[in-house]
């Protein structure tokens, strides 16, 4: 039936009819849970599930460090960059520690799309398992519901950096803690980032994890420790 | 367009007119043959043996396909003083486009000024002693097709083409496999053919069956080019002293063709035609189109004139750079003998332009790309550069450089990557690993002061003034808790006007950001952001 509704919502481009039938499904469908687009290790505690649904919007600020973290574990699955000329896509390389990190070559990017950058994103997450966007103003409803619904449909999941009413999840970067750099010495060799979950798809409001974003290895991890780095340990 | 058809061209290129049985082989099979064998019973295609028993004083011949294009260049030499817009489809049929010539050589009527163009290029092509077929239709395919009626051709009126090819047989599309399958299906004429719905045939068969169902169609075979024309693709030489032998020429040729091919190649593109200028010393120049992309054509098809295509490959290829300088050659044989004009002296140019250029269907990605591009990636990059051009969508690719920003190019998707990477050299002035995952498309300029408030300089010989203790970007100002730095850049020190001495900084301040900054010239940028 789910299939059904959906032609017909990909006939009046309108989310509502497969927001109800999803509403409807979810408790019973084979589907719900299943297929969930993956993340790395390290960022499993501050996602719920160990995954990112499809369909779901993923609200990430203050760090596009940590909105390519959350494309470093998809491994041979492709990913599209839509309105985010800054971002360095290679920075992501080796987030993943042993197992990689977000392959360049499997990206797609798009600078600049301008006004039409929801039809961008709609073509997009057929082929792309994540698309991050950073839409130049904060999408219609009837626009964000025609992308959920077409993202969970294709099995993609959106990631934004920009405003977002209906994002599930919201990860912001509340604090960083750099390593390595003195006083006119050293270099820069890795950061903990104070990262806190928010949003009705959240475990619980206001959970807080500190992550190596990324560590001196070049890996995301957990970080043990909290507070100020000891400068002095790994400065050098 | 208006198409001049010699019949049998490969036997009249060998020097045997109609009257004389003749025909002319390749690996003992009949490839073309004259009238009077024709009479006799040989047939092409048909064995070198059973064509002797039908015809026991047959003249026989090697094809000579060097042969058919420098004669045929006497031949579009005849149409080129009627019109300059001769395309050479392929040795034995040329065209021209219609509308504009019969408009300058006839009077208001549009029927009677093609007629008397078509009797006109008919007589200008008898004149030099070639037989010839002449016709006019909306399309290529059809022209020929019309050329090749009884009576010297005939004139398919502005409309009339699907009209007109509907009594033809398959066969005539020239695609074997095609034309063996559809009368199996029933479909047995190219009416038929077209009466199918084009998206069946799409969803049925490939690209190639789509051409020849618009060709069958009274369409052209490439729906119109969606982009805008584009930057100049042409390729040149010049030759100084002026080249003399045309063998100079024909070897810069091949050379400039595979330049061209490259280019075209970068943006995915290919040709239906490829224009060859030549300009000689005395500033004359002859240039002629011919058909790059033979497949677009329409393949050769019944009669004398196979494809000569065919001997540079499989004939529906794109020119191959080989070919493109072998038209040169037969450009330039005819012309170092211009009747009543004094000797060519010397070349001094050659260029080569690509005519009518459409998107590449084929997917080089596969063969280049280090990831293959699944249908399903390909197909939605597709959709996003219908929307906004080809540029929109790209892929970043590794690249040489110090900074982050250097370190990657993007290239468009569908188009060749940049060479091999010389990503992993020493690159010294590197700034160490993590990268900043932000890399400003342009630099944010950012004041950078000691504790004394005086901007932080740096030498030559990179020597900091003083410690940077805040930076103020966009009017917030920040402290600085750590800093490092200089790693400077001598960058293309060996050209003046690309040199450049940029000096790097890391620098976070007291809100937790990282900053890579860059001075050049006594200005601060923020090159890129750890954050």
């Amino acid at each position: 039936m789910a299939i059904d509704l959906l032609s017909v919502e990909w006939m009046f481009d309108d989310g509502r009819v497969s927001e109800l039938s999803s509403q409807v499904t979810e408790g019973f469908s084979p589907l719900a849970g299943m297929d969930l687009v993956p993340v790395l290790p390290a960022l499993r505690p501050v996602i719920p599930g160990g995954g990112l649904r499809p369909g779901t919007v993923t609200g990430v600020d203050g760090s596009t460090t940590l909105a390519l973290a959350l494309a470093a574990g998809l491994g041979d699955r492709w990913c599209a960059v839509v309105g985010l000329p800054e971002a360095y896509v290679p920075a992501a390389a080796a987030f993943g520690g042993a197992d990689g990190g977000l392959d360049p070559m499997r990206v797609l990017l798009v600078d600049d799309p301008g006004r039409r950058w929801a039809d961008v994103v709609a073509a997009l997450t057929d082929g792309c398992a994540m698309v991050i966007v950073r839409p130049p103003e904060e999408p219609p409803a009837p626009v964000a519901r025609r992308l959920t619904t077409l993202a969970r449909r294709n099995g993609c999941a959106l990631v934004t950096t920009g405003p977002w009413a209906g994002a599930a999840l919201r990860l912001r970067v509340e604090a960083n803690h750099w390593t390595g750099l003195g006083d006119g010495t050293g270099h820069l060799r890795g950061r903990r980032a104070l990262v806190t979950v928010s949003g009705r798809g959240a475990a619980g409001p206001g959970r807080r994890v500190w992550l190596w974003l990324p560590g001196p290895d070049g890996a995301v991890t957990v970080a043990e420790h909290e507070g100020p780095a000891r400068l002095e340990a790994i400065a050098g | 367009m208006l198409v001049v058809w010699c019949p049998d061209w490969p036997v009249t290129a060998v020097g045997l007119d109609a009257g004389t049985p003749a025909a002319v082989v390749a690996s003992a099979r009949v490839e073309a043959c004259s009238a009077a064998a024709r009479a006799a019973g040989v047939r092409r295609g048909q064995r070198l043996r059973d064509a002797q028993r039908h015809c026991p004083d047959l003249v026989i011949r090697d094809r000579d396909p060097d042969a058919e294009g420098r004669l045929f260049e006497t031949v579009a030499a005849a149409v080129s003083t009627i019109t300059p817009w001769v395309e050479v489809v392929r040795p034995g049929v040329c065209a021209i486009p219609v509308r504009g010539a019969a408009r300058y050589h006839g009077g208001a009527d549009r029927e009677t000024a093609e007629e008397s163009l078509r009797i006109h290029v008919q007589d200008t092509v008898v004149e030099r002693g070639f037989d010839c077929g002449v016709g006019v239709a909306d399309g290529l395919f059809a022209a020929e097709l019309a050329a090749r009626t009884a009576d010297g051709g005939m004139i398919v009126p502005p409309g009339g083409t699907a009209e007109f090819l509907a009594p033809y047989p398959v066969t005539v599309l020239g695609r074997p496999e095609l034309t063996d399958l559809l009368p199996r299906l029933g479909v047995h004429t190219l009416g038929a053919f077209a009466a199918l719905p084009a998206r069946h045939v799409a969803s049925r068969f490939g690209a190639d069956e789509v051409r020849a169902h618009r060709l069958a169609r009274g369409l052209d075979p490439r729906p119109p080019a969606p982009r805008p024309p584009h930057a100049d693709l042409s390729v040149a030489t010049e030759f100084d002293p002026p080249a003399a032998a045309a063998e100079q020429v024909v070897f810069a040729a091949k050379t400039l063709a595979e330049r061209l091919h490259e280019a075209l190649a970068a943006e995915a593109l290919t040709c239906v035609r490829i224009g060859v200028e030549v300009t000689d010393a005395h500033g004359r120049t002859q240039s002629r189109l011919w058909r790059h992309d033979a497949g677009a054509a329409g393949r050769s098809h019944g009669g004398g004139s196979a494809a000569a295509g065919r001997s540079h490959g499989d004939g529906s290829a794109a020119l191959s750079a080989l070919a493109v300088a072998e038209r040169v050659r037969w450009q330039l044989s005819a012309w170092e003998t211009p009747p009543g004009e004094e000797g060519v002296g010397g070349i001094v140019l050659l260029r080569l332009l690509p005519d009518q250029l459409v998107p590449d269907e084929g997917h080089q990605e596969a063969l280049w790309g280090r990831v293959t591009l699944s249908d399903r990636i390909m197909r939605a990059a597709a959709r996003v550069q219908a929307m906004l051009g080809h540029q929109a969508i790209t892929r970043p690719y590794p690249a040489g450089g110090r900074a982050p920003g250097e370190r990657v190019v993007r290239v468009p998707v569908g188009d060749l990557p940049p060479g091999p990477a010389v990503a992993e050299g020493r690159w010294p002035g590197r700034i160490p690993d993590p990268a900043p995952a932000v890399v400003h498309p342009d630099p944010l300029p950012v004041r950078v002061t000691g504790a004394d408030g005086a901007p932080v300089t740096v030498s030559a010989r990179c020597a900091v003034s003083a410690p940077p203790r805040q930076i103020e970007i966009d009017g917030r100002v920040l402290p600085v808790t750590a800093w490092a730095g200089p790693w400077p850049a001598r960058e293309r020190w060996w050209d003046p006007a690309r040199f450049r001495r940029r000096a790097r900084f890391q620098v976070v301040t007291a809100d937790g950001g990282a900053r890579l900054l860059v001075v050049e010239g006594g200005r601060w940028y923020v090159e890129a952001d750890y954050a």
